[in-house]
């Protein structure tokens, strides 16, 4: 018995050379009858699984001694990209013959598995010799990875992936005047392309085969597609937002792609039904991953753009729409977040964008931002800077009151059209009758601060709540209602009753009461004007000259700026005083002040060559009739005579100045303009008033007046309790000074920028997040 | 140079011509509204009593109206008689 164990062995030696350390073929290689001899025995002496794994054991150390460091040395780090694709092809060649070598040695293996009797537990040997074979492979080879091995994989990759992308286009866009191939980048009728494409595909399917082509080159190959991919979107959704992108790009990732995928997975083929089932898995993740790629990438471009698109919207709503699918598929809302802010600040905030322009900006963003995401988390996230800044730009409330009640279609004066109701976000909303089975939570990223008190409010609200207060842009509407009633003075009234009517709707009746009375006073201003023309006594007194009156009741009007109390001349003034005694006899127990400076005078003025038709207020109409009687004036004496400061009295001269009828002969003396000097003004002109200042106090020294009142409230605050939380303080004025009619309300942005401006004035000191006083 | 005006617009405010600026009763300014009334002037007059002193219409009548027994000046606490 021992002979013949001694027997075998050296049979099985000679079977398997490989037990030897031998090169794979001997000369005296065992017939093909001996090994079927030697079989029986192992079967007999139940030896295969013995025999399989020494023999198995040998291999693996042949190919780490032999095979492994031949096929590694070739990846060199080169620079030379031809070398390189030359040294990946032969490197993949003769790995593959050599492993070819193999290929009779696993054949016996599997003969002496498949003749034994028993089958020894099926689980703990590998199904297949082969594959175990190239496990061991893999394994070995991978265990030798030298460091620069992805090196000769990118030369080699990068030039076929390139030809092979160009191979795909069924009408290659090489015009005849080409000398260089697109693909090879070498001369056209030198092309290398179907060569290369050949090679590509035979060392695809050489790795496949080796089952090491996602192993070994999958990291090369995904970012040579993502390359691809990137160049891509960009070249087709960079700069054009019109339109939606996402169908196009999946379709292009379908088809484009994926027949990239195919073939390469098939070593050239390009019909998925000869395709393997693990193949196809392969595909599918492969596809996947690229698939996430692509929508990240898109993504990113989009974002870069979204300031571009914001400032488009709603025409660009299409790219709107498909970043909001993109972010609930990509992980990028911090990015957004941080780009888009960025972008503001360096585009929008700084000083030579005007307001009207940021408030522009500030609504498409609103209205973007909004449909990017409902739940407003974003808005607010974004927009916040915009918010305080705007709440530094002294004009912000003009401007946004001015596009309200703009009479060319904007944004604004379409959305009050809408007639919502204000929705005011200093905390007091009370949103617990909201509907508890609609509660949807906040996305993670939202400020847990604001949670409950966010509401996705429309775009007049938060325009309003940029200050938190509607005191501010009430104040600002009736200033703006006041110039507008004051310069037209013509009794019509109509288009404002219909911005107060939407205002109302907004505001609310009580806010808006005093411009109500302010345009009740311009329609009973008709009607007492026309009593006044109608009473016998007055007409018996004969009018110098038409007269009529616009009748304010000032208690309801924002006040005027008089700085000065100009004196008219003395038949004016007469005139001016019939009227007054009129209006005495109708309204029995009132009487009338004029306003002198204010009004709107309609003169003809005749000179010894032309004929002059102008309407000018009082202070100019006065001026030129004191010229009447004298034709030289010396400002200083002109000014005493209508008790108006020389500075004010200067910059109204320069009117009759540019009108041809003043001439300022010497400093600051005035001679009237008889004859024409210049040829070409036309004696009928009719020239406008050329200044359109406002005749009222600004609405923010108002405001300033009012928040005075806090001031005094908030000194006797600190004073009794040392130092206070802005929250507190804001309670506590809630409480204490916003009662009783004619209250001011003061929202606690708006609360934050009047103490801020006080600790910048060293009125107040911030310590931490509390207000103190300074001790004094 | 001959200036013909052809028309004035001029610009003015009613007042109430009493011998104080608030109504004693609700210290609203007369020419303001007294708290019940929304528009000034001709809906919420001032009414003078034979004391010399006046309030809003609204108010004195308010006022007399909580006076149980005698009619009262609020100011002087003179009987209170309307100036004819
Ligand atoms: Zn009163
Ligand atoms: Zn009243
Ligand atoms: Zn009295």
């Amino acid at each position: 018995m021992t002979e013949a164990v001694e027997d075998i062995f050296v049979r099985i030696e000679r079977a398997f050379p490989i037990l030897s350390e031998k090169l794979l073929h001997t000369k005296e290689e065992c017939t093909e009858e001996e090994f079927a001899n030697l079989a029986e025995d192992v079967r007999v002496l139940k030896l295969s699984q013995f025999v399989e794994d020494i023999v198995i054991h040998h291999i693996e150390q042949y190919i780490r001694w032999h095979v492994a460091p031949v096929f590694w040395e070739k990846f060199e780090n080169t620079e030379d990209s031809k070398r390189g694709f030359e040294l990946f092809k032969s490197a993949v060649d003769d790995l593959y013959s050599n492993l070819t070598e193999f290929l009779p040695l696993l054949k016996k293996l599997e003969y002496l598995r498949q003749n034994q009797d028993v089958v020894t537990d099926p689980s703990s040997v590998e199904n297949d010799i082969e594959a175990r074979f190239k496990l061991i492979v893999r394994a070995t080879l991978l265990s030798q990875l030298p460091l620069y091995h992805e090196c000769i994989i990118e030369h080699f990759y990068k030039i076929a992936f390139n030809v092979f992308c160009n191979s795909d286009n069924s009408s290659p866009d090489v015009s005849v005047n080409e000398i260089q191939c697109v693909g090879c980048a070498q001369e056209v009728e030198n092309c290398q392309c179907q060569m290369i494409v050949y090679i590509f595909h035979e060392t695809n399917r050489k790795l496949i085969e080796l089952k090491l082509l996602e192993r070994l080159v999958g990291n090369v190959l995904t970012s040579l597609i993502h390359i691809r991919i990137e160049n891509h979107v960009i070249q087709t959704c960079d700069k054009t937002f019109d339109v939606s992108q996402l169908i196009p790009l999946e379709n292009w990732l379908e088809t484009v792609v994926m027949s990239w995928l195919i073939r390469i997975y098939s070593g050239g083929f390009s019909k998925t039904v000869t395709l393997s089932d693990e193949i196809r898995n392969a595909i599918n993740k492969f596809k996947q991953k690229l698939s996430h790629f692509l929508y990240e990438t898109y993504t990113k471009i989009r974002i870069n753009h979204l300031f571009n698109i914001i400032i488009e919207y709603p025409e660009s709503q299409p790219a709107v729409d498909d970043l909001r699918i993109c972010l609930e598929r990509t992980d990028q809302r911090k990015v957004l977040i941080k780009n888009l802010q960025e972008a503001i600040k360096t585009r929008l905030l700084h000083p030579g964008v005007n307001t009207p322009d940021i408030v522009t900006a500030y609504i498409a963003a609103i209205k973007a931002l909004k449909h990017l995401d409902s739940t407003g988390v974003l808005l607010e996230a974004v927009t916040e800077p915009i918010k305080s800044y705007l709440r530094s730009r002294e004009d912000t409330v003009r401007s946004v009151v001015n596009s309200l009640l703009d009479d060319s279609p904007s944004e604004l004066a379409d959305e009050l059209v809408k007639g919502e109701c204000l929705q005011l976000d200093d905390g007091s909303a009370d949103d617990e009758t909201e509907d508890w089975e609609k509660w949807m939570p906040d996305p993670v990223d939202a400020d847990p601060a604001k949670s409950t008190q966010r509401k996705v409010s429309d775009i007049i609200s938060t325009l309003v709540n940029v200050y938190g207060s509607q005191d501010l842009f009430v104040n600002e509407y009736r200033t703006l209602l006041a110039d507008r009633l004051l310069s037209q003075l013509n009794y019509h009234t109509e288009r404002e009753i219909r911005h107060l009517e939407l205002l109302k709707r907004r505001f609310g009746e009580n806010q808006l009461h005093y411009c109500e009375v302010m345009l009740k006073d311009v329609y009973d201003s008709k009607r007492i004007d026309g009593n006044i023309h109608s009473d016998t006594s007055y007409n018996l007194q004969r009018e110098l000259f038409p007269t009529s009156a616009l009748i304010l009741s000032a208690q309801f009007w924002p006040p005027f700026k008089e700085d000065w109390k100009l004196k008219l001349p003395n038949i004016v003034q007469n005139q001016l005083n019939k009227y007054v005694k009129a209006f005495e006899a109708l309204k029995g127990n009132r009487t009338l002040c004029w306003k002198p400076h204010l009004g709107n005078v309609s003169l003809e003025i005749e000179l010894k060559d032309r004929k002059l038709d102008i309407n000018v207020t009082p202070v100019h109409a006065t001026i030129i009739l004191h010229f009447q009687d004298k034709s030289e004036w010396a400002l200083q004496d002109l000014a005493e005579v209508i008790h108006a400061p020389a500075t004010v009295l200067r910059r109204k001269m320069t009117f009759w100045v540019s009108q041809g009828l003043l001439k300022e002969t010497s400093n600051d003396v005035y001679v009237l303009q008889e004859e024409s000097t210049s040829k070409n003004r036309l004696s009928t002109d009719i020239v406008e008033e050329e200044e359109t200042e406002s005749v009222m106090a600004s609405a923010s020294d108002q405001r300033e007046e009012e928040l005075q009142v806090f001031w005094s409230y908030i000194v006797g605050m600190l004073t009794n309790l040392d130092s206070m939380p802005i929250e507190r303080i804001h309670q506590m004025l809630k409480m204490f000074a916003s009662q009783g009619p004619g209250a001011v309300e003061c929202g606690l942005p708006e609360l934050r920028q009047f103490l801020d401006r006080k600790v910048r004035e060293h009125q107040l000191l911030l310590s931490g997040s509390f207000y103190r006083l300074p001790k004094s | 140079m001959k200036v013909t005006i052809k028309s004035w617009t001029g610009v003015a405010t009613w007042r109430w011509i009493a011998n104080d600026d608030n109504c004693g009763i609700c210290r609203m300014p007369f020419d303001a509204s007294c708290p019940d009334c929304k528009i000034p002037g001709d809906d919420c007059p001032l009414v003078w009593g034979q004391c010399s002193h006046c309030f809003h219409i609204h108010c004195i009548m308010k006022w007399l109206h909580s006076q149980q027994t005698s009619h009262i000046c609020p100011m002087c606490r003179q009987e209170w008689k309307f100036k004819e």
